[in-house]
């Protein structure tokens, strides 16, 4: 590692920050077959019910057009669309392209097809003109982007004004306590669970590191006011294992 | 008759033309430009041509070919 190269975390590992793309593109491509069903082992099940949590604040609208970044699998788009009706439109753009493969082989992705369309990017380059979208969601991304504040000032950048801002990601939870008997959980279960439903220990051990290594609500609310966006506000969901992000472009 | 890179014969994912249209270089914001035969996106400004794999514009810097 060069002194003169900025770093930044992967894991519990500090990494060159030009590695840490391809470190996460290894995770995400890894486990991409397997990621839905080791979503529902892992939150057992509860995932599903923070995305609808999110929807549920979202509000979405009909004729909007949403901009799902790190949407991988196609789960909050699907639920956007569902929700706005038939004249919304979402984009799904993942820096994953064997993610997003698999997102257009379900169900719901042939059924929405013409109001869904699937692009590789990068959050902090992202290959849309300014004030595009009317919705920007990430969801269990963000915190796997390599400078999210550049994640955060693209998603303002491609909003339209009026434009909104929902991130959906893991937290920390205010209880001392229940944040000890949380870890003891997921350092010791979910990289075993993952070892044995993808045969991949080490990316579910990434994501318990960064998880625990994102920063807490009150500091990630500040960040999005940083970028420019306004009328920032969160919420925790179940106890704060994941927190819900909102902002607007004025 | 321009090819429009989409036919309904081929059923093999495809980008949707509209979609392409909508896209701009991730480096420079600058415009692209669509060849459907290579099934690629040209930057001009960024000397950059980002493949399409699968139906799926790969609009990373990593990964696009260098122009000459």
């Amino acid at each position: 590692m060069s002194p003169d190269n900025r770093t930044t975390h992967f894991g519990f590992q500090t990494v060159d920050e030009d590695q840490k793309a391809g470190m996460v593109h290894g995770v995400f491509s890894s486990v991409a077959s397997k990621y839905d069903i080791m979503n529902d082992l892992m939150s057992m099940g509860i995932h599903r019910v923070w995305k609808d949590a999110m929807m549920d604040w979202l509000a979405p609208r009909p004729g909007q057009h949403l901009l799902d970044v790190a949407g991988g699998t196609g789960d909050v788009s699907f639920r956007f669309l569902g929700r706005a009706g038939e004249t919304a439109r979402a984009t799904v753009c993942d820096m994953t392209a064997p993610m997003l493969e698999e997102g257009r082989k379900r169900a719901e992705a042939e059924k929405m097809a013409e109001r869904l369309d699937w692009v590789c990017g990068d959050a902090m380059a992202l290959p849309f003109p300014s004030s595009t979208f009317d919705v920007y969601t990430i969801s269990f991304g963000i915190r796997n982007v390599t400078r999210i504040p550049d994640a955060l000032t693209e998603a303002y950048r491609v909003l339209k004004p009026g434009g909104r801002l929902m991130v959906l990601e893991f937290s920390q939870i205010p209880n001392d306590m229940m944040q000890k008997a949380y870890d003891l959980y997921s350092f010791n279960v979910i990289p075993k669970m993952g070892e044995v439903v993808t045969g991949d220990r080490d990316s579910y051990q990434y994501l318990v590191e960064s998880i625990r290594k994102f920063p807490d609500q009150d500091t990630f609310a500040a960040m999005i006011r940083e970028a420019g966006f306004e009328q920032v506000k969160y919420r925790n969901l179940s106890l704060g294992i994941a927190a819900l992000h909102s902002g607007w472009k004025i | 008759m321009p090819d429009l890179g989409g036919d309904a014969e081929d059923r093999g994912p495809r980008a949707e033309r509209h979609m392409l249209e909508s896209l701009v270089c991730p480096v420079t914001q600058g415009q692209l430009t669509y060849d459907a035969e290579a099934q690629e996106l040209i930057s001009q400004t960024a000397h950059l041509a980002f493949p399409i794999r699968n139906g799926i514009p790969i609009m990373l810097a990593s990964e696009a070919r260098e122009l000459e």
